[in-house]
């Protein structure tokens, strides 16, 4: 056992660290978030040159054979500077899919341009009735030959308004909730049939609302096997969670450390706000909140790189602590803020809704919960 | 102890509902003519246009369960909106500590809905510590007026107040609760510069006010010199107790609970999810135990005068409770929760839902933060004092 970084993962920590610290102070953020495409194309590119985006790809893939240690040291430190630009959609979600499930053909055509950073992807998953469950899936893909034939609407798909090529999860065969008969395909998001609502999300990112109207793909697009796209997606969504807990992790280092330097500073009845012991013990508690998920989150990643096959349950338990400390964390911080924590002004409240907006991705406390107890 | 309502309270009862029938808007109708017409209306029933004010003021002089009936009530019904700054928080201030010509200034107003107030109380410095206040009133020589300089901030509603009633420093030589100064003056003047303030779920409701050189004169001073800060207090507790908001806390739940259950969930809804229909009950739960806490401290508050202590322990149970209906609003959207703005996607209900339980995290902080009334409790109510060692 051990917890020790590699030193190019503490030179990548370090430089990620930087990075945001020259970057990411708040007024630039929101800047940068309100201002189209919604991040920064400059960012993006120094994250390309600096190798960032090719980390987590094998290097038989063109990347520097990382895995998700390495996009937790990357992930973690984004949350101490809430990074907008499109990490988890184009890497973990876009590139993760690929990886795992694309052809060489695929491989060779969107990969090098995904470590390069001019391509730009997303995955869409989820629909209106489907909630958290990933394999309730109503978009049909009929198949008509050589062709398939996609309708259906997807909800809630992240970096969608900047996207080059969606990958679609649709259904094949079987019925709405069975995990057999789910395929991914990969399309051009300006198809034919395919048009993009946009809209933006409590955190200060993006989403679109997507409907795919007798849009025509063919058999080549498919990720993975026909039907069989369900363990793939599986595996991308884990992967995903685990990239969110640790950017909900430097959120949440942010929080308390945030809270504990305020209520040091702010003096109300005569002393500062940290001589009160009931604001000590709630800072106590956040302080303690920040470590346990962390322990969870190295955990889950450890046992995912060791055996995916493994780790479901504690994913589960990841996403759990997370949702629930996260929502605590930042609810206390706000608190002990008093009036400032619930403004815009401070940048306390925009992690805040970070750590809300990660609690509703992927699942909730309480449905991952309910998926740990009956694993 | 009997928990029915009496024949007179269910006609009571009746009563407020058919009036309420009556008075509904009509299609096309006017918001603002219609509000001012309902007012009216409530008026001639005998002061059912002010019914937190003593009878001697024009107030209908009901009883507790009478109270009770009326807000649970107001909560369900279409009525028009009401703001509490000068007709609940100031009024009562006027009746208790103003001179006999400045009821007859600025109550009517007040009742006619025509003049709007805002509460100049906190500042940059004086949240919880709210004596710890330093915008400073500076008395003319001639003893005519004071000159005001300094700033307010959380400012409900400021920029579109016409007057505001202000707690200002006139003396720093004592303890701070010493030399406070409770002014009216208007918000329409030069020297008096609003800011907006935007809360987290990007609504523009509280603002700072910056006071440069404002001259007030003294017959809009309440009460005496230096004394400020008992006439406010007083008031405070009255203003915990309305923050509590239980009756449209009920009304919410339930909307809460139908839309819960118009999330379908395989073949059922959301309701039938153990996780999600446990915080729901234990919400419920809460919510029944202090409403008998509010009515309870409204019997002893009708027997004994003015809300004391256990005004609190409302604050504090009603506030969480509000929050935690906001927080289930947001977990029922599901992956809607994150959605922002006007657009609205997913369930109609996930709209703002958000927001609003952004916003939401301000109850357990104004008004008294959580914290300092769990002090207030402690001391007050168990007689828990500090040691005086430090």
């Amino acid at each position: 056992m051990n917890f020790e970084l590699s030193e190019e993962q503490k030179m990548i920590q370090q430089s990620v660290e930087r990075f945001v610290q020259e970057n990411y102070d708040l007024s630039n953020r929101i800047k940068i978030s309100s201002e189209d495409p919604g991040f920064s194309k400059e960012y993006w590119s120094s994250m390309a040159e600096l190798g960032w985006l090719g980390l987590a790809f094998s290097e038989e893939d063109g990347g520097f054979g990382g895995n998700q240690i390495d996009t937790l040291v990357l992930m973690e430190q984004f949350g101490k500077g809430l990074v907008l630009e499109p990490f988890l959609a184009n890497i973990v979600l876009g590139g993760g899919s690929i990886k795992r499930g694309g052809s060489q053909e695929i491989k060779d055509s969107i990969i090098p341009k995904l470590i390069d950073g001019s391509l730009q992807i997303t995955l869409a998953y989820a629909e209106e009735q489907s909630r958290f469950d990933i394999e309730d899936v109503s978009t049909s893909a009929r198949e008509e030959g050589d062709v398939f034939i996609i309708n259906g609407k997807k909800s809630m798909v992240l970096n969608a308004e900047s996207a080059d090529k969606i990958i679609v999860v649709a259904r094949t065969n079987g019925s709405q909730v069975d995990e057999e008969g789910i395929s991914l395909f990969l399309i051009d998001a300006d198809a034919e049939g395919i048009e993009r609502e946009n809209f933006p999300t409590v955190d200060g990112l993006r989403a679109s609302e997507i409907s795919f109207k007798d849009v025509q793909v063919t058999s080549e697009c498919l990720i993975g096997e026909k039907d069989k796209g369900f363990s793939i997606l599986q595996a991308v969504v884990n992967d995903a969670i685990l990239a969110l807990a640790a950017e909900a992790v430097g959120a949440m280092e942010v929080l308390y450390k945030d809270t504990v330097e305020y209520t040091q500073q702010r003096e109300q009845f005569d002393h500062p706000l940290s001589d009160f012991q009931v604001l000590q013990h709630r800072m106590v508690d956040m302080f303690m909140e920040y470590e346990q998920c962390k322990s969870l989150l190295f955990r889950a990643t450890m046992e995912t790189v060791q055996d995916p096959s493994l780790s479901q349950r504690t994913i589960h338990a990841l996403k759990h602590l997370i949702g629930k400390s996260g929502i605590f964390v930042g609810e206390s911080a706000v608190q002990l803020h008093g009036g400032m924590g619930v403004t815009e002004e401070l940048r306390i409240g925009h992690f805040f809704k970070r750590l809300l907006v990660i609690d509703s991705q992927f699942g909730n406390a309480d449905f991952h919960l309910d998926k740990f107890t009956s694993l | 102890m009997d928990i029915n309502l009496s024949s007179e309270d269910l006609a009571f009862r009746d009563e407020v509902r058919s009036f309420f029938e009556e008075n509904k808007i009509k299609s096309g109708e006017d918001y603002f003519s219609w509000r001012l017409g309902w007012f009216e209306k409530a008026r001639e029933k005998g002061g059912w246009d002010v019914p937190k004010w003593p009878e001697k003021f024009g107030g209908p002089g009901w009883t507790p369960t009478q109270h009770y009936i009326w807000e649970q009530e107001t909560a369900k019904a279409n009525i028009p909106f009401d703001l509490p700054f000068g007709l609940g928080m100031l009024a009562p201030i006027l009746m208790n500590y103003g001179n006999e010509e400045q009821q007859n200034r600025f109550l009517p107003d007040i009742r006619d809905r025509k003049v709007n107030w805002c509460q100049g109380y906190s500042e940059p410095g004086a949240g919880s510590d709210l004596a710890n206040l330093k915008t400073k009133a500076v008395l003319s020589d001639d003893g005519t007026y004071y000159t005001v300089n300094g700033s307010k901030i959380w400012t409900t509603l400021a920029h579109v107040a016409d007057w505001i009633f202000c707690l200002t420093r006139t003396d720093d030589s004592g303890i701070k609760q010493q030399g406070i100064t409770f002014l009216l003056f208007p918000m329409k003047q030069e020297g008096i510069e609003v800011k907006p303030i935007i809360t987290l779920g990007g609504s523009h409701t509280v603002n700072t006010v910056h006071f440069t050189d404002v001259k007030v004169p003294v017959e809009n001073r309440i009460g005496e010199e230096g004394k400020g800060w008992t006439y406010a207090k007083g008031l405070l507790e009255h203003e915990r107790t309305g923050l509590a908001g239980l009756s449209k806390s009920l009304v919410e739940l339930e909307q809460l609970k139908d839309n819960a259950r118009s999330i379908q969930r395989g073949n059922g809804n959301l309701m039938d999810n153990s996780s999600y229909k446990s915080k729901v009950g234990e919400l419920e739960i809460d919510l029944l135990a202090t409403e008998f806490t509010e009515l309870r401290s409204l019997a002893s508050a009708a027997a004994g005068g003015e809300p004391g202590p256990e005004s609190s322990i409302l604050k504090l149970k009603g506030t969480e409770i509000k929050q935690r209906i906001q927080k289930l609003t947001v977990e029922a959207s599901g992956i809607y929760s994150s959605a922002w703005g006007d657009k609205g996607v997913g369930p109609s209900f996930a709209k703002g839902g958000t927001a609003g339980y952004l916003n939401s995290r301000y109850f357990t902080i104004y008004g008294g933060a959580s914290e300092v009334q769990k002090d207030i409790v402690a001391k007050k109510v168990l007689g828990l004092t500090k040691s005086s060692s430090k």
